[in-house]
This record gives C-alpha cells, sequence and structure tokens, in this order.
C-alpha cells in the first residue's frame, strides 16, 4: 500500500495542505461538470456567466490561501503522489498484481525452511 | 513509496544453509573455458556451474540480500548489474537474472536444475543469441507553438473566439475549456509521435514495447531534482540484433533532426525486459513457470 506523506516537519501545514487539495480535486469536478453543463445548452446565458464566475471566485480564493500559508509546492506534491497512487490503482486492475507485490528475493528449488 | 506487504515477507525471509546467488545464464557453445574476471555482490568471487553448453554465474551465499540501507542496496544493484555486464562480454547475450535470485543448494544442485532444464534453458539463450535491449527515450524540450495547435485544431480556434466575445464568469468556464482541449491536443500529437516512431523501429527489431512516459524514480535517484520542463514524447525498449543497431540509429537519427525534439538512445544491454521467466513450481504471467519464491507477500 502506498502511503502519502503529510507534511514535511509542520503537521498541521500538512493537514491543511491536504484539505487544500481535496477542494482543489472538488473544484476540479465541478468545473469539469460546469462546462459539461454549458455546452449541453442546459444553462441560459447568465446562468453560465455566475456559475463561471463562482467558481472563479473559489479558485482565485484557494490560490492566494495556498500563497499566503506557502502551500502550492506542499499541494502539488500531494496532487502528483495521488495520480501516481490512481495510475498504480489502475495498474494492479489492469495486469497481473504479481510484479506489484512480488517480494524483491527469489529463493527456489531445495527443501522450502 | 513504502510496500506494506514487502514489510510483513520480510519478517519471515527465507532461510537456507548453503545457497547459490544467480546473476544470469549463459550460453557456453563455442567459448573456451568457464572463467570470468569479475567481482560479484560484497566482493564475492564469481563462477560459472556449467552443464553441457548451459553456464550459471554465481557466488556462494548463506542469505538473502535484505538492507535498510538504500544507498548498500544501490551498490548491490550496480554490482549485480556490472556482473551480468562482465557475462555478456564473456559469452555474449545473459539470460540475465533479477537482483537477490538464491538458488536453494550447492553447486551440484544447480549443476542439476541445469541439466534438467536444459532443453528450455538452450532454446531460450539460443533465441536470444547476438540480440540486446536498447532503450529510447524521445523527449520535447522545446513545446510546440501553442499557436501552431490552435491553427491545427478547430475546436481550439473555435473556443479563442468565443472566449473574446464572452462576459467574464462565461470566459473563465471556456478558457478551462480551452486549456483542457489543449491538453488534448497535446497528448494527441505525442501518441501519433510515438506510434509512427513504434512502427518504423518495429521493421528492425524484434519486439519493441512502449514504456510509462514518467520514469518510475529508482533508488539511485530518491533525490533527483524536478524536470526541466521538458516533456517526454515516449519511452521505448526494443530487443534487436545487434546487426540492426545501426539502422535503429538511422531511424532515431532523423526524429532528431526534428525540430524541438531529442532522443536519448542507450544500449546495448543485457534483455532484461525480454528474458522469459522459467524454474519450477508457480505459473508465470504467460503460463510458463518461474521461480518459485521463498515467501509470498501477496
Amino acid at each position: 500500500m502506498t502511503h502519502i506523506e503529510v507534511g514535511e516537519g509542520d503537521a498541521e501545514n500538512g493537514v491543511l495542505a491536504l484539505v487544500v487539495t481535496v477542494v482543489e480535486l472538488l473544484v476540479d469536478a465541478l468545473e469539469r461538470e460546469a462546462i459539461r453543463r454549458m455546452e449541453s445548452g442546459t444553462l441560459t446565458d447568465e446562468e453560465v456567466d455566475r456559475l463561471g464566475r463562482q467558481l472563479a471566485a473559489i479558485e482565485a480564493e484557494l490560490e492566494s490561501l495556498k500563497r499566503d500559508q506557502e502551500l502550492e509546492e506542499p499541494v502539488d506534491q500531494l496532487r502528483g503522489d495521488l495520480d501516481g497512487l490512481v495510475t498504480d490503482a489502475i495498474q494492479r486492475l489492469d495486469e497481473d498484481a504479481r510484479s506489484v507485490n512480488r517480494p524483491g528475493y527469489s529463493v527456489f528449488e531445495g527443501d522450502a525452511s | 513509496m513504502t510496500d506494506g506487504g514487502r514489510r510483513d515477507a520480510r519478517a519471515e525471509t527465507p532461510t537456507f544453509e548453503e545457497g547459490r546467488y544467480v546473476y544470469c545464464l549463459v550460453s557456453l557453445e563455442g567459448t573456451d573455458g568457464t572463467s570470468l574476471e569479475t567481482e560479484g555482490v560484497e566482493g564475492e568471487p564469481v563462477r560459472v556451474v556449467d552443464a553441457g553448453d548451459v553456464g550459471a554465474v554465481v557466488h556462494d551465499c548463506e542469505e538473502i540480500y535484505d538492507s535498510a540501507d538504500l544507498e548498500r542496496i544501490r551498490r548491490w544493484l550496480v554490482r549485480h548489474q556490472r556482473v551480468v555486464d562482465d557475462a555478456g562480454d564473456a559469452f555474449g547475450t545473459p539470460l540475465p537474472f533479477q537482483f537477490d535470485t538464491v538458488f536453494r543448494g550447492d553447486d551440484a544442485a544447480v549443476h542439476a536444475w541445469l541439466e534438467r532444464e536444459r532443453e528450455t534453458l538452450e532454446a531460450a539463450l539460443s533465441s536470444l543469441a547476438g540480440h540486446w535491449e536498447y532503450r529510447v527515450e524521445v523527449v520535447r524540450t522545446d513545446p510546440v507553438d501553442e499557436s501552431t495547435l490552435v491553427r491545427a485544431d478547430a475546436d481550439l480556434t473555435d473556443l479563442r473566439g468565443r472566449i473574446e466575445d464572452a462576459p467574464e464568469g462565461a470566459a473563465f468556464l471556456l478558457e478551462k475549456r480551452y486549456e483542457r482541449r489543449l491538453d488534448e491536443v497535446r497528448a494527441r500529437r505525442r501518441g501519433d509521435r510515438a506510434d509512427r516512431l513504434r512502427d518504423r523501429l518495429a521493421d528492425h527489431a524484434r519486439e519493441v514495447h512502449e514504456l510509462e512516459r514518467t520514469r518510475p524514480q529508482s533508488v539511485g535517484e530518491l533525490s533527483a531534482a524536478a524536470d526541466d520542463g521538458a516533456e517526454t514524447v515516449c519511452r521505448l525498449t526494443l530487443l534487436a540484433h545487434e546487426a540492426a543497431e545501426a539502422a535503429i540509429g538511422g531511424v532515431l537519427d532523423e526524429v532528431a533532426e526534428e525540430d524541438g525534439l531529442e532522443v536519448r538512445f542507450t544500449g546495448p544491454w543485457p534483455p532484461y525486459t525480454f528474458a522469459p521467466s522459467f524454474g519450477e513450481g508457480a505459473t508465470g504471467r504467460d503460463g510458463g513457470p518461474e521461480p518459485t519464491t521463498g515467501t509470498d507477500a501477496r
């Protein structure tokens, strides 16, 4: 299992970085959904504009929080770790899990001890 | 990355009184003698145990190699690789074994195993004879101009126009869509470039495999700095005959001449990626047998 390192040194900042990362992912998902609705034509122009302004405001807020708390790097790092975790998980579903879980050594032949 | 399963397995590492650490198998056909001048892991003297035309490059050991010291493990891995390289220089393409593969028993036991598996091993060795592994990495050091991508893609052109006419909130969403589309277009161009290269290399190689685009972090690179903004287009590994090396180099030279692309070509390596798995007991990925592992971490 992969462990995600939260906070090098300062635990409080580590938790904050984790929270900001999760909120960012949520905002990404909301943006995706907003784009989908905009393109599907189910929203009026005013609704699209209002949605866009709200998401822009949230994004600006997150950016300034990251800047003030010096979280840009830890958040990038966490997002990278999460990407790796997801890729690993997909691979494990995709392929034989053998190579992932195999011990680092092999001993063969003879009587098993 | 910490592997919880691995740690559990370590608690019950296999023990044995006498064992042979195996680096690789080599073909002794047409070679005189079995002497190999090299130094093994932890300075152990390396020998070749032979059975007919097949030789196993080994050293005597009493336990598996395990350490919490990454630098030490790195030295072991480098040494392992060096021995396999030296064996390749001396005897031709070797059949490399994974680091820390230990055969339980003495020389006679190794000999008996080689005898028993001789047909399979000889076939594997002769099939790989003269073939080596080559690695190719294509890197875009200079990104394709955004305006070029916009001109070539109707969606991007359309989005640019809409963004200019849209009110602030809508423009924000359109800008997001534009960025996503741009990523897609770049990814597609990358994929197309990689496919074309694969096809061309396949004419000269016996096998071509595409590796993950991001290089897995290795023990030696634990503290490596972040990359320089260059984008990896593809990473390939090939199994090719040494006679095809020049032709492959020629194909790669053409790619390297394209603007903004850089090609890294390494080899010849022992065929680590292409060595078949065999041994007794468990069934391997491709249905063939493979060495039974001391403990099952799953």
